[in-house]
């Protein structure tokens, strides 16, 4: 069955498993940060640590696949029902994810700080956590969108 | 309790800020200018390449920058927090607006 896949489908879903596990540890520092304390340190850390690894990995599969995938794709949507796929939405979320990394690699920086007796670092990580995940989940919106729009042009035969 | 964000973290904080910022007049700029987008082209292969690399760049070179600079480390806490959502918030707005009208 896993024989059908491409090297392309790989990387591709890799980006947006590494994407979306990005996303989540972000959110697990989030929580944790909420309720930050000398036990649960070490785990935001790690969890930082995570989110920092995953929106890399993300950034490294999914620049590869923009850069020798995406063209024909994007050749498709231009052609089909909903340019606006790529013009916008690939357009700002290629752009946007770079947003979305730094202030991911800003977590294993801002969580080296004694979270549970700094509460102007633990708002800061609070708020870098939370725009990495909203950020991050409206680039993995995108992506979705874009490959719709992949798919409608070859529906309608374009 | 400690009220202050160390200079290192707050030194990356701005940083990333500034560099929320630096993207998205960076992706304006290279689409209306063609020799810019040209030239990032020529740096690495593929200017979305060049453009994330200009990113990194700034980010780190930024973050290095101002943690070792004293007055960073005076910036009032919560003006710094306002500060990065502030940047983020118009940073992304931004793009979003550019392509949609561009």
């Amino acid at each position: 069955m896993l024989m059908n896949m491409t090297s392309s489908d790989i990387i591709l879903l890799a980006h947006a498993g590494f994407g979306v596990t990005g996303c989540l540890a972000a959110l697990w520092v989030f929580v944790e940060t909420l309720n930050a304390g000398a036990e649960n340190a070490a785990r935001i850390r790690i969890a930082a640590m995570v989110a920092a690894v995953a929106m890399a990995a993300a950034w490294l599969c999914g620049g590869y696949w923009y850069i020798h995938f995406y063209p024909v794709e994007k050749a498709l949507i231009l052609k089909g029902p909903w340019p606006f796929a790529h013009n916008v939405f690939m357009e700002t979320k290629e752009h946007l994810f770079f947003v979305t990394a730094v202030l991911a690699f800003l977590l294993p920086i801002g969580t080296r700080e004694n979270l549970y007796a700094n509460s102007a670092a633990r708002r800061l990580v609070l708020a870098a956590s939370a725009l990495v995940a909203i950020t991050g989940l409206a680039v993995e919106g995108a992506g979705a969108l874009i490959d719709h729009g992949a798919k409608v042009a070859l529906l309608r035969g374009h | 309790m400690e009220t202050r964000i160390n200079r290192t973290t707050a030194g990356f904080a701005l940083a990333a800020a500034v560099t929320a910022v630096f993207n998205t007049v960076l992706a304006c700029v290279k689409d209306a200018y063609k020799p810019l987008n040209d030239f990032m082209t020529s740096l690495s292969g593929h200017q979305w390449k060049t453009h994330g690399l200009a990113d990194l760049v700034v980010f780190v070179g930024l973050g290095f920058l101002f943690a070792n600079m004293k007055a960073v480390g005076r910036i009032d806490s919560n003006r710094l927090i306002n500060v990065l959502i502030g940047c983020v918030v118009a940073a992304a707005l931004g793009l979003g607006i550019w392509y949609l009208v561009y």
